[in-house]
């Protein structure tokens, strides 16, 4: 498995436990009401566990075993990579800032905006990868 | 493919079934259960895709054991045991705490919160170790042999 996949499937993990762990608190509040200002994280918790979780592991998942270029680096340019897992991350947590912050809306803009480039570069590195080098090519 | 994989397989696509129910349940308002919203959005989330997440990397990832047993394989089934009973739980106390007064659905709401985040806990225990490069695989095979 390679370093960026590695990043990304660890950095999954992690969010996976702050995502739930606030889903915890946030059921549980459900239920015994103990403090209604918790309701401001479930934005938080949604992030945490869509992009944060679920997408990454995917994109770590699939960096690692779609197949690879028979020249040339394996899986394309390792530093659209790293690029990518920087500013897909950059993107969630400034999400989460100004989900927790009372900063503009530019922000959120600027949050999702970053999001989108790592898909793009998920997309770009990827696209040529999606291929079947069986001869025939119908499997 | 082990059990364990299988059996989480299995039992997310029961949940996808399930989730598509109350999705259409609640197109036709056909069933008149409070806070169906948010079971059908964990139904699909947690017992869909996470689980099918859970199920296959379990399978995929390096370093399984191939020998297959309780005791090899812990963290995994208490993984699979700690959310289906936590989801369950949620699915039935969910909406009872709306419809009843009863403190105990609200106890067993709280139950099920800490199950599924217990649950998260042992898949993390499981799986972090086996997110290896081929060298520490390489490695960490030679150090067992």
């Amino acid at each position: 498995m390679t370093l960026p996949s590695r990043l990304l499937i660890k950095a999954s993990l992690v969010y996976l436990l702050i995502g739930s762990f606030l889903g915890m608190i946030l059921l549980i509040n459900k239920g015994l009401n103990f403090e209604p200002a918790i309701w401001a994280f479930l934005p938080v918790h949604i992030e945490l566990m869509i992009f944060g979780w679920i997408i990454q592991f995917t994109l770590g998942v699939a960096y690692w075993m779609l197949p690879r270029f028979l020249e040339g680096e394996p899986r394309g340019q390792s530093f659209l990579a790293y690029i990518m897992v920087f500013v897909l991350n950059l993107g969630i947590w400034l999400f989460i800032l100004t989900e927790l912050t009372e900063v503009s809306d530019t922000f959120r803009l600027i949050a999702r905006s970053l999001e989108l480039v790592g898909v793009l570069l998920f997309a770009g590195l990827h696209w040529r990868r999606v291929v079947t080098y069986n001869k025939r090519g119908n499997h | 493919m082990p059990l364990i994989t299988r059996i989480f397989l299995k039992t997310g696509l029961l949940y996808f079934i399930g989730a598509l129910f109350v999705g259409v349940a609640l197109q036709v308002d056909f069933l008149g259960i409070p806070n169906l919203v948010p079971l059908f959005w964990h139904m699909l989330m947690l017992g869909w895709i996470t689980q099918i997440i859970f199920g296959v990397s379990l399978w995929m990832f390096p370093g399984r054991i191939k020998e297959e047993s309780f005791q090899n394989q812990k963290w995994s089934w208490l993984t699979y045991i700690l959310l289906n009973s936590g989801l369950i739980l949620r699915l039935i106390s969910e909406p009872m705490i709306i419809q009843s007064e009863d403190y105990l659905w609200k106890v067993l709401l709280t139950v099920s919160a800490v199950l599924q985040f217990v649950a998260v806990i042992c898949y993390v225990i499981e799986i972090w170790p086996r997110v290896l490069s081929n060298k520490q695989r390489r490695k960490k095979k030679r150090a067992k042999s």
